[in-house]
């Protein structure tokens, strides 16, 4: 009813000075990205630490990584309007332009791994549907799309009410409003099955793989959705908290504690049991004894597992778990934020799983390729070995630094606080929950 | 249907890397990078026998053998099926090849491929001669490239580089559709393996282990198919009545192989290590 007087603010009304030093900053870490990549292309993947024996590398770990994080804003968005609910009505906008910047990284990330981008063309005029990598080409361009449509659609009767040229000539009308909430709930049912084919196409990109170690398991695709859930909302959580605290943004305090309890449940879900889940078989098969099998079932073999698993898992589980503890705003922070710092790990842990060990490791090994001196003839090796080079880590991180500057421009153009969201959705019954900011 | 496959004769193998040799130089495979290589199956290093010597009271164990490894040429080959845009793809032919013009150079059939048998071009490949041999495609770099099985070569009849060029006769270049071929009567009468074979992706290269075989019959560059005297080889009943032919098939067929005294073909049976 109310909402020719405040449907909706800019959390970000203009960038003060703050704001412009942030925005200076991500975009010179762009401007340094795409100078590496400049680089990277003339001279070639030459300068990046891949080569024969390890032939994926920061960006495809990244490319990980950054698909899994998209997850959680979309669903804690699309999940409660599915179910006619209005939970978390407060984090659906913020959470829907976080996973857009999220997919946008993600599908970027791609452009460096590739040797000859101009041709990326052939995706169109040469695909072959067999390739696990097609079906994530189209399913990874499908959310992007649906991620624009969905922000689009939760904001355009407010964007039209401030007179935003971003409404593209959509009208604030109440009947507008009304087919607007019909059409949300179609989205989120589109949202949630696209959302979850995304994460399992992605794991099946490795899973399906039978030259590559632990890559070819079927546990492969549940993980990736598990990883999601978890990295997503603690991404979505520790931007949350980061945006109420420098921008006009408020969070709603019950319902960031009740989605920190939800992550809590994530990561004792995907940590604890979907991990024990594919270790055990492999521990009690390749050991006899009884305390061998469980030191082979507990103890990782690699630092990345343990950063992933107590830093990643264990610390944050037992934070969440405490209930004296979860409440406090800085304790959701700190367990969000290591919950994405581990699951970081993991995909660095799949791909190197994949290429530590070769499958025929006879001397003298592969043939790793590039930068012959023709000094030394060790130009072989038995096993794989990575280090990213400052060229893939500017790149990566100028291309993080677009998915920031989405997010900020965002929050400056686009209506994410929304206020009497829960006053206008009172068609099915819906209470007030705005409790008027 | 022509479906071509290799036999590599790893009793006859002598480790001596002309294979690996010819084919860098056959297809101008650029410094750094190899199609195929002789790995050493035995110690930590390049000819190196895994066991210890017979001293201070103890047997002797040293065991080496060679195994040449290339791309195997799958039937049911992760590369082309992960390939997205059909750059590797699988010829009428059975080849396993890539089309450098469609390469994105994303690197998924390197993950793919079990062997370890694909390159990519980190940089401009620097070749010897500089400008190539005229007889391949270029490969710039940001493709993946790997053995064709010398399809230039085959299509003009000609056996692959490693095959003919192979000192110790111990490569065998066929069609395994055709029963008649010598690949395939080899595949039949020895014992062969295949690399990886748990991981179903059904490769064309099959090594010999265990009894030597009579190697390559032709002496000529030209692919079996192509010679009409390499039934000697095969088919005795052309070269004299020395034995029945026909019949009995692949069996009978080899004892004649090993009866007959042609030229560097080894007069003895199931030759050591």
């Amino acid at each position: 009813m109310s909402r020719e007087t405040a449907s909706s603010r800019f959390v970000v009304p203009e960038f003060g000075s703050a704001g412009k030093l942030w925005v200076g900053f991500l975009a010179a870490l762009v401007v340094v990205g795409v100078a590496a990549w400049a680089y990277q292309l003339t001279t070639g993947l030459v300068v990046t630490g891949m080569r024969n024996v390890f032939s994926w590398g920061l960006y495809i770990m990244m490319f990980v990584l950054f698909v899994g994080l998209s997850a959680g804003g979309l669903i804690i968005s699309s999940a409660p309007k599915f179910f006619h609910s209005h939970r978390y009505e407060g984090f659906a906008r913020l959470g829907v332009l976080v996973s857009l910047a999220c997919i946008t990284v993600a599908g970027l990330l791609i452009l460096p791994d590739i040797g000859r981008p101009e041709r990326l063309y052939q995706f169109f005029t040469s695909p072959d549907f067999r390739s696990p990598m097609v079906w994530d080409f189209g399913i990874v361009i499908l959310y992007g799309a649906l991620n624009l449509w969905y922000l689009w659609l939760l904001t355009r009767r407010d964007l039209a009410a401030r007179g935003s040229r971003l409404a593209l000539g959509v009208e604030d009308t109440e009947a507008g409003r009304e087919r607007d909430r019909t059409l949300m709930f179609w989205t989120a049912a589109v949202a949630l099955p696209t959302a979850v084919a995304l994460h399992s196409v992605t794991g099946w990109i490795f899973a399906t793989q039978i030259g590559r170690g632990d890559w070819f398991s079927p546990l492969v695709a549940p993980v990736f959705i598990a990883k999601a859930l978890v990295s997503g909302l603690g991404l979505l959580l520790v931007v949350s908290v980061l945006v109420s605290r420098f921008t006009r943004f408020s969070v709603d305090r019950e319902e960031l504690t009740s989605l920190g309890k939800v992550l809590g449940i994530f990561l004792a879900f995907h940590v604890v049991y979907l991990l024990a889940a594919e270790r055990l078989p492999h521990a009690w098969a390749d050991h006899f004894g009884f305390w061998a099998i469980t030191g082979s079932f507990l103890i990782g073999e690699s630092a990345y597992f343990w950063l992933w698993t107590v830093v990643g898992g264990a610390v944050p589980l037992v934070m969440l778990a405490l209930p004296s503890f979860r409440e406090r705003v800085s304790v959701i922070f700190t367990a969000s934020a290591l919950a994405v710092f581990g699951t970081t790990f993991e995909g660095v842990r799949l791909v190197f799983t994949g290429y530590d060990a070769a499958n025929i490791d006879a001397a003298p090994g592969i043939s790793v390729g590039g930068e012959y001196a023709g000094v030394t003839t060790d130009i072989w090796a038995s096993a794989g070995s990575y280090t990213p080079t400052l060229v893939e880590l500017a790149v990566t991180a100028g291309v993080i630094a677009i998915g920031a500057l989405i997010v900020t421009f965002g929050l400056r153009y686009i209506p994410i606080q929304a206020e009497n969201e829960s006053t206008a959705v009172a068609t099915d019954g819906g209470e007030t929950r705005g409790e008027g900011r | 249907m022509t479906n071509y496959g290799l036999v590599i004769d790893q009793e006859r193998c002598i480790g001596c890397h002309a294979c690996a040799v010819t084919c860098k130089q056959e297809n101008n495979v650029g410094l750094g990078q190899y199609w195929n290589r002789v790995l050493t199956e035995g110690g930590d290093k390049m000819d190196t026998p895994a066991g210890t010597y017979p001293e201070n009271g103890e047997d002797g164990t040293l065991e080496m053998s060679y195994q040449p490894t290339a791309c195997q040429h799958c039937e049911n080959a992760p590369c082309v099926k992960v390939c997205p845009v059909n750059a590797t793809y699988t010829r009428e032919d059975g080849i396993v090849e890539i089309d450098y013009d469609k390469c994105i150079g994303c690197r998924y059939c390197m993950a793919a491929c079990p062997y370890n048998a694909r390159v990519f071009n980190w940089d401009e490949p620097q070749t010897v001669p500089e400008d190539g041999t005229g007889d391949v495609p270029a490969r710039p770099q940001g493709v993946v490239e790997k053995c064709t099985f010398c399809s230039h070569r085959v299509e003009e009849g000609l056996d692959p580089a490693c095959v003919v060029n192979c000192p110790a006769d111990a490569r065998i270049f066929g069609d395994l559709d055709n029963e008649e071929s010598t690949v395939s009567k080899y595949i039949k009468k020895y014992q062969t393996t295949r690399l990886l074979e748990d991981r179903g992706t059904d490769p064309k290269t099959y090594y010999i282990r265990g009894e030597m075989s009579p190697g390559r019959p032709q002496t000529s560059d030209k692919m079996e198919s192509e010679l009409d005297d390499v039934s000697v080889w095969s088919e005795p009943k052309d070269n004299g009545p020395v034995e029945e032919s026909g019949g009995s098939g692949g069996g009978g067929s080899h004892s004649s192989l090993s009866n007959d005294a042609l030229p560097h073909v080894p007069a003895f049976e199931g030759g050591d290590d």
